[in-house]
Protein backbone atom coordinates (compact mmCIF):
# COMPACT_ATOMS: atom_id res chain seq x y z
CA UNK A 1 0.00 0.00 0.00
CA UNK A 2 1.31 3.01 -1.00
CA UNK A 3 1.80 6.07 1.54
CA UNK A 4 -1.18 8.83 1.63
CA UNK A 5 -0.29 11.34 -0.37
CA UNK A 6 -2.83 14.18 -1.22
CA UNK A 7 -2.12 15.22 -5.12
CA UNK A 8 -2.18 19.00 -5.59
CA UNK A 9 -4.98 19.97 -7.34
CA UNK A 10 -4.81 20.06 -10.91
CA UNK A 11 -1.37 18.22 -11.62
CA UNK A 12 -1.33 16.50 -14.38
CA UNK A 13 -0.68 12.43 -13.77
CA UNK A 14 1.81 10.86 -15.77
CA UNK A 15 1.75 6.97 -15.53
CA UNK A 16 4.13 5.32 -12.93
CA UNK A 17 3.74 9.06 -10.79
CA UNK A 18 0.36 8.06 -9.09
CA UNK A 19 0.67 6.87 -5.57
CA UNK A 20 -2.80 5.49 -5.85
CA UNK A 21 -2.12 3.26 -9.68
CA UNK A 22 -0.68 -0.58 -8.23
CA UNK A 23 2.03 -1.26 -10.91
CA UNK A 24 0.33 -4.37 -12.72
CA UNK A 25 -2.51 -1.60 -13.91
CA UNK A 26 -1.97 0.58 -17.09
CA UNK A 27 -4.34 3.08 -15.73
CA UNK A 28 -6.18 4.35 -12.85
CA UNK A 29 -9.13 4.12 -14.46
CA UNK A 30 -8.40 0.40 -15.43
CA UNK A 31 -7.73 -0.34 -11.79
CA UNK A 32 -10.60 1.30 -10.54
CA UNK A 33 -13.23 -0.23 -12.91
CA UNK A 34 -11.23 -4.03 -11.61
CA UNK A 35 -11.84 -2.85 -8.09
CA UNK A 36 -15.51 -1.86 -9.02
CA UNK A 37 -16.23 -5.42 -10.68
CA UNK A 38 -14.94 -7.34 -7.86
CA UNK A 39 -16.64 -5.46 -5.01
CA UNK A 40 -19.55 -6.63 -7.24
CA UNK A 41 -18.47 -9.75 -7.57
CA UNK A 42 -18.52 -9.96 -3.39
CA UNK A 43 -21.88 -8.29 -3.00
CA UNK A 44 -23.11 -11.31 -5.12
CA UNK A 45 -21.60 -13.93 -2.93
CA UNK A 46 -23.24 -12.14 0.07
CA UNK A 47 -26.62 -11.73 -1.50
CA UNK A 48 -26.58 -15.64 -2.14
CA UNK A 49 -25.22 -15.93 1.61
CA UNK A 50 -28.15 -14.30 2.54
CA UNK A 51 -30.14 -16.31 0.13
CA UNK A 52 -29.83 -19.56 2.16
CA UNK A 53 -31.39 -18.13 4.99
CA UNK A 54 -34.35 -16.28 3.42
CA UNK A 55 -35.37 -20.05 1.48
CA UNK A 56 -35.15 -21.19 4.68
CA UNK A 57 -37.63 -18.69 5.73
CA UNK A 58 -39.58 -19.47 3.01
CA UNK A 59 -39.86 -23.10 3.13
CA UNK A 60 -41.07 -22.81 7.28
CA UNK A 61 -43.44 -20.07 6.49
CA UNK A 62 -45.09 -22.40 3.97
CA UNK A 63 -44.91 -25.02 6.65
CA UNK A 64 -46.08 -22.95 9.54
CA UNK A 65 -48.09 -19.81 7.95
CA UNK A 66 -50.19 -19.59 11.01
CA UNK A 67 -47.40 -20.14 13.64
CA UNK A 68 -45.20 -17.51 11.27
CA UNK A 69 -47.88 -14.29 11.23
CA UNK A 70 -48.85 -14.51 14.79
CA UNK A 71 -45.35 -14.45 15.97
CA UNK A 72 -44.22 -11.76 13.37
CA UNK A 73 -47.36 -9.69 15.38
CA UNK A 74 -45.79 -10.56 18.69
CA UNK A 75 -42.08 -9.05 17.26
CA UNK A 76 -41.45 -5.37 18.49
CA UNK A 77 -42.79 -3.49 15.12
CA UNK A 78 -42.15 -0.20 16.70
CA UNK A 79 -37.88 -1.13 16.69
CA UNK A 80 -37.89 -2.68 13.24
CA UNK A 81 -39.89 0.22 11.60
CA UNK A 82 -37.56 2.80 13.41
CA UNK A 83 -34.66 0.78 11.95
CA UNK A 84 -35.88 0.86 9.10
CA UNK A 85 -35.32 4.28 8.85
CA UNK A 86 -32.52 4.23 10.44
CA UNK A 87 -30.39 2.56 7.70
CA UNK A 88 -32.16 4.16 4.94
CA UNK A 89 -31.07 7.43 6.34
CA UNK A 90 -27.59 5.74 6.87
CA UNK A 91 -27.56 5.34 3.00
CA UNK A 92 -28.04 8.41 2.17
CA UNK A 93 -25.19 9.69 4.24
CA UNK A 94 -23.05 7.42 2.66
CA UNK A 95 -23.77 8.33 -0.62
CA UNK A 96 -23.81 12.12 0.70
CA UNK A 97 -20.46 10.77 1.31
CA UNK A 98 -19.49 9.87 -1.57
CA UNK A 99 -21.14 12.96 -3.53
CA UNK A 100 -18.83 15.03 -1.09
CA UNK A 101 -15.29 13.65 -1.70
CA UNK A 102 -16.76 13.46 -5.73
CA UNK A 103 -16.98 17.68 -5.75
CA UNK A 104 -13.25 17.69 -3.68
CA UNK A 105 -14.83 18.47 -0.17
CA UNK A 106 -13.23 15.66 1.84
CA UNK A 107 -14.22 17.15 5.54
CA UNK A 108 -18.01 17.47 4.40
CA UNK A 109 -17.31 13.81 2.83
CA UNK A 110 -15.95 12.71 6.90
CA UNK A 111 -19.08 14.31 8.27
CA UNK A 112 -21.54 12.29 6.71
CA UNK A 113 -19.36 8.96 7.30
CA UNK A 114 -19.15 9.93 10.84
CA UNK A 115 -22.86 10.28 10.94
CA UNK A 116 -23.57 7.01 9.39
CA UNK A 117 -21.40 5.75 11.85
CA UNK A 118 -23.68 7.31 14.54
CA UNK A 119 -26.80 5.56 12.82
CA UNK A 120 -25.20 2.33 12.51
CA UNK A 121 -24.56 2.80 16.50
CA UNK A 122 -28.38 4.09 16.94
CA UNK A 123 -29.52 0.59 15.13
CA UNK A 124 -26.60 -1.92 17.01
CA UNK A 125 -28.41 0.30 20.25
CA UNK A 126 -32.52 -0.50 19.21
CA UNK A 127 -31.69 -4.32 18.24
CA UNK A 128 -30.17 -4.68 21.65
CA UNK A 129 -33.20 -3.40 23.20
CA UNK A 130 -35.52 -5.70 20.36
CA UNK A 131 -33.20 -9.21 21.73
CA UNK A 132 -33.43 -8.07 25.68
CA UNK A 133 -37.15 -8.15 25.54
CA UNK A 134 -37.50 -11.07 23.21
CA UNK A 135 -35.13 -12.85 26.12
CA UNK A 136 -37.59 -11.69 29.02
CA UNK A 137 -40.46 -13.39 27.13
CA UNK A 138 -38.80 -16.30 26.14
CA UNK A 139 -39.42 -15.67 22.67
CA UNK A 140 -36.01 -18.02 21.39
CA UNK A 141 -35.37 -20.62 18.84
CA UNK A 142 -36.39 -24.26 19.46
CA UNK A 143 -36.65 -26.06 23.06
CA UNK A 144 -35.77 -22.70 24.76
CA UNK A 145 -39.22 -21.49 23.33
CA UNK A 146 -41.42 -20.92 26.29
CA UNK A 147 -43.77 -17.50 25.25
CA UNK A 148 -46.96 -17.54 26.32
CA UNK A 149 -48.42 -15.18 23.67
CA UNK A 150 -48.17 -17.64 20.99
CA UNK A 151 -48.51 -21.04 21.62
CA UNK A 152 -48.52 -22.90 18.35
CA UNK A 153 -46.29 -25.88 16.16
CA UNK A 154 -43.53 -23.94 14.49
CA UNK A 155 -43.62 -20.35 16.43
CA UNK A 156 -39.77 -21.62 17.58
CA UNK A 157 -38.53 -21.98 13.91
CA UNK A 158 -40.01 -18.51 13.54
CA UNK A 159 -37.13 -17.61 16.24
CA UNK A 160 -34.18 -19.30 15.35
CA UNK A 161 -34.69 -18.05 11.51
CA UNK A 162 -35.10 -14.43 13.54
CA UNK A 163 -32.30 -14.29 15.28
CA UNK A 164 -30.12 -15.96 12.71
CA UNK A 165 -31.23 -13.42 10.39
CA UNK A 166 -31.24 -10.50 12.05
CA UNK A 167 -27.90 -11.61 13.79
CA UNK A 168 -26.04 -12.46 10.89
CA UNK A 169 -27.40 -9.34 9.09
CA UNK A 170 -25.96 -7.38 13.13
CA UNK A 171 -23.07 -9.09 12.51
CA UNK A 172 -22.74 -7.57 8.77
CA UNK A 173 -23.39 -4.12 10.46
CA UNK A 174 -20.65 -4.50 12.78
CA UNK A 175 -18.70 -5.16 9.83
CA UNK A 176 -19.69 -2.17 8.05
CA UNK A 177 -19.02 -0.22 10.80
CA UNK A 178 -15.52 -1.09 10.93
CA UNK A 179 -14.35 -0.49 7.20
CA UNK A 180 -16.67 2.45 7.65
CA UNK A 181 -14.39 3.87 10.58
CA UNK A 182 -11.09 2.83 8.31
CA UNK A 183 -12.46 4.52 5.49
CA UNK A 184 -13.83 8.35 7.06
CA UNK A 185 -10.09 7.82 9.04
CA UNK A 186 -8.20 7.59 5.35
CA UNK A 187 -10.25 10.72 4.33
CA UNK A 188 -9.72 12.57 6.96
CA UNK A 189 -6.29 12.50 6.29
CA UNK A 190 -6.08 13.15 3.02
CA UNK A 191 -5.99 9.40 1.68
CA UNK A 192 -8.53 9.79 -0.75
CA UNK A 193 -9.30 12.96 -3.30
CA UNK A 194 -11.64 14.13 -6.20
CA UNK A 195 -9.50 12.28 -8.02
CA UNK A 196 -9.60 9.19 -6.31
CA UNK A 197 -12.29 7.61 -4.29
CA UNK A 198 -12.66 4.43 -4.87
CA UNK A 199 -12.33 3.31 -0.93
CA UNK A 200 -15.01 5.33 0.16
CA UNK A 201 -17.29 4.32 -2.84
CA UNK A 202 -16.81 0.33 -2.40
CA UNK A 203 -17.61 0.69 1.36
CA UNK A 204 -20.90 2.49 0.41
CA UNK A 205 -21.52 -0.31 -1.68
CA UNK A 206 -20.75 -2.86 1.48
CA UNK A 207 -23.23 -0.36 3.65
CA UNK A 208 -26.06 0.23 1.02
CA UNK A 209 -26.23 -4.01 0.45
CA UNK A 210 -26.70 -3.71 4.41
CA UNK A 211 -29.63 -1.69 4.39
CA UNK A 212 -30.78 -3.86 0.85
CA UNK A 213 -30.73 -6.91 3.13
CA UNK A 214 -32.72 -4.79 5.68
CA UNK A 215 -35.46 -3.88 3.40
CA UNK A 216 -36.14 -7.17 2.79
CA UNK A 217 -35.73 -8.92 6.62
CA UNK A 218 -38.17 -5.98 7.57
CA UNK A 219 -41.39 -6.53 6.21
CA UNK A 220 -40.77 -10.40 6.09
CA UNK A 221 -40.00 -10.61 9.77
CA UNK A 222 -42.21 -8.09 11.38
CA UNK A 223 -44.82 -7.25 8.94
CA UNK A 224 -46.29 -10.16 7.36
CA UNK B 1 -14.18 6.75 -12.62
CA UNK B 2 -17.15 7.96 -14.21
CA UNK B 3 -16.96 10.92 -15.65
CA UNK B 4 -15.81 12.60 -12.74
CA UNK B 5 -19.21 14.83 -12.89
CA UNK B 6 -18.18 18.35 -11.48
CA UNK B 7 -21.31 19.81 -10.65
CA UNK B 8 -23.71 17.07 -9.54
CA UNK B 9 -26.14 17.95 -7.94
CA UNK B 10 -27.23 15.84 -4.31
CA UNK B 11 -30.95 16.52 -4.96
CA UNK B 12 -31.40 13.10 -6.28
CA UNK B 13 -30.38 11.33 -3.51
CA UNK B 14 -33.12 13.24 -1.06
CA UNK B 15 -35.61 12.32 -3.77
CA UNK B 16 -34.49 8.83 -3.71
CA UNK B 17 -34.33 9.28 0.74
CA UNK B 18 -38.10 10.64 0.16
CA UNK B 19 -39.00 7.74 -1.64
CA UNK B 20 -37.91 5.21 0.19
CA UNK B 21 -39.21 6.84 3.65
CA UNK B 22 -42.84 6.69 1.76
CA UNK B 23 -42.44 3.09 0.60
CA UNK B 24 -41.61 2.17 4.41
CA UNK B 25 -44.53 3.89 5.87
CA UNK B 26 -46.63 2.36 3.41
CA UNK B 27 -45.51 -1.27 3.90
CA UNK B 28 -45.85 -0.56 7.88
CA UNK B 29 -49.32 0.81 7.07
CA UNK B 30 -50.41 -2.27 4.54
CA UNK B 31 -49.16 -4.53 6.82
CA UNK B 32 -50.47 -3.84 9.79
CA UNK B 33 -53.81 -3.77 7.85
CA UNK B 34 -53.62 -7.92 7.59
CA UNK B 35 -54.42 -8.13 4.25
CA UNK B 36 -54.20 -11.94 4.20
CA UNK B 37 -53.25 -13.58 0.80
CA UNK B 38 -52.33 -10.36 -0.32
CA UNK B 39 -49.93 -9.42 2.25
CA UNK B 40 -46.92 -11.22 1.15
CA UNK B 41 -46.75 -10.16 -2.55
CA UNK B 42 -47.17 -6.13 -1.36
CA UNK B 43 -44.75 -6.35 0.86
CA UNK B 44 -42.43 -8.40 -1.57
CA UNK B 45 -43.17 -6.16 -4.51
CA UNK B 46 -42.79 -2.74 -1.96
CA UNK B 47 -39.16 -4.15 -0.78
CA UNK B 48 -38.21 -4.96 -4.24
CA UNK B 49 -39.26 -1.31 -5.27
CA UNK B 50 -37.05 -0.10 -2.31
CA UNK B 51 -34.37 -2.37 -3.34
CA UNK B 52 -34.53 -1.04 -6.67
CA UNK B 53 -34.08 2.25 -5.93
CA UNK B 54 -31.15 2.04 -3.30
CA UNK B 55 -29.21 -0.07 -5.83
CA UNK B 56 -30.11 2.15 -9.24
CA UNK B 57 -29.01 5.50 -7.21
CA UNK B 58 -27.30 5.03 -4.25
CA UNK B 59 -24.95 2.27 -5.44
CA UNK B 60 -24.89 3.69 -8.71
CA UNK B 61 -25.27 0.86 -10.71
CA UNK B 62 -27.43 3.21 -13.26
CA UNK B 63 -24.51 4.56 -14.41
CA UNK B 64 -22.11 1.51 -14.07
CA UNK B 65 -20.28 -0.70 -16.37
CA UNK B 66 -22.38 -3.28 -18.35
CA UNK B 67 -20.15 -6.41 -16.37
CA UNK B 68 -21.32 -4.90 -12.49
CA UNK B 69 -25.02 -5.07 -13.93
CA UNK B 70 -24.20 -8.96 -15.39
CA UNK B 71 -22.62 -9.55 -12.17
CA UNK B 72 -25.25 -8.80 -9.13
CA UNK B 73 -28.06 -9.36 -11.92
CA UNK B 74 -26.70 -13.06 -12.14
CA UNK B 75 -26.89 -13.31 -8.43
CA UNK B 76 -30.42 -12.09 -8.20
CA UNK B 77 -31.45 -15.06 -10.81
CA UNK B 78 -29.48 -17.72 -8.60
CA UNK B 79 -31.70 -16.20 -5.44
CA UNK B 80 -35.09 -16.50 -7.55
CA UNK B 81 -34.30 -20.09 -8.83
CA UNK B 82 -33.06 -21.30 -5.01
CA UNK B 83 -36.23 -19.80 -3.22
CA UNK B 84 -38.50 -20.96 -6.00
CA UNK B 85 -37.49 -24.29 -6.51
CA UNK B 86 -37.06 -25.31 -2.94
CA UNK B 87 -40.25 -23.78 -2.00
CA UNK B 88 -42.28 -26.00 -5.23
CA UNK B 89 -40.47 -28.84 -3.60
CA UNK B 90 -41.84 -29.08 -0.35
CA UNK B 91 -44.91 -27.88 -1.55
CA UNK B 92 -45.65 -30.93 -3.86
CA UNK B 93 -44.28 -34.02 -1.51
CA UNK B 94 -47.01 -35.96 -0.56
CA UNK B 95 -46.40 -39.10 1.28
CA UNK B 96 -46.21 -42.22 -1.68
CA UNK B 97 -43.21 -40.07 -2.86
CA UNK B 98 -40.82 -42.79 -0.54
CA UNK B 99 -41.03 -46.07 -0.63
CA UNK B 100 -43.15 -47.80 2.60
CA UNK B 101 -40.36 -48.91 4.99
CA UNK B 102 -37.68 -46.25 3.65
CA UNK B 103 -35.95 -44.83 6.68
CA UNK B 104 -36.88 -41.33 5.93
CA UNK B 105 -39.73 -39.12 5.07
CA UNK B 106 -42.71 -41.82 4.84
CA UNK B 107 -45.95 -42.28 6.86
CA UNK B 108 -46.27 -45.28 6.09
CA UNK B 109 -44.93 -48.40 8.26
CA UNK B 110 -42.82 -50.94 7.02
CA UNK B 111 -43.95 -54.31 6.17
CA UNK B 112 -41.95 -56.42 8.76
CA UNK B 113 -41.87 -60.05 9.23
CA UNK B 114 -42.99 -59.29 12.44
CA UNK B 115 -45.80 -56.82 13.28
CA UNK B 116 -44.40 -53.45 14.02
CA UNK B 117 -44.92 -52.47 17.58
CA UNK B 118 -47.57 -50.39 18.15
CA UNK B 119 -48.03 -48.27 15.09
CA UNK B 120 -49.27 -44.68 16.14
CA UNK B 121 -51.31 -43.08 13.11
CA UNK B 122 -48.88 -39.66 12.39
CA UNK B 123 -50.27 -36.50 13.95
CA UNK B 124 -51.24 -35.02 10.92
CA UNK B 125 -49.39 -31.57 11.19
CA UNK B 126 -46.96 -30.77 8.83
CA UNK B 127 -43.27 -30.67 10.14
CA UNK B 128 -43.59 -33.00 12.82
CA UNK B 129 -41.61 -36.22 12.19
CA UNK B 130 -42.92 -39.50 11.33
CA UNK B 131 -44.10 -41.91 13.96
CA UNK B 132 -44.32 -45.42 13.40
CA UNK B 133 -41.23 -46.22 11.18
CA UNK B 134 -39.19 -48.70 13.01
CA UNK B 135 -35.23 -47.22 13.01
CA UNK B 136 -33.13 -48.73 10.42
CA UNK B 137 -30.84 -51.31 11.18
Amino acid sequence: MSEAAALPPGEHLVHGTDPHLAHHFSSLERQVDASRLGMWLFLSTEVLLFAGLFTGYAVYRYSFPVAFAASARTSEIWAGTLNTIVLITSSLTVALAIHFVRAGRQRAAVVCLAITLFFALAFLGIKAIEYTAHFHEHQLPGRYYRFEGVRLPGAEMYWALYFLMTGLHGLHVVIGMTVLAVIAWRTAHGYYSAHYYVGIELAGLYWHLVDLIWIFLYPLLYLI
Amino acid sequence: MTENGEHHSALPYFIVWVALVILTVTTYRTGRMHLGTWALPLALTIAVTKSLLVILFFMHLWEQKGANRIVIGTSFVFVALIISLTVADVATRFPLATPAGAPFGSDIPAQLEEPAPEYQPPAGKIGEPPRGVPEPK
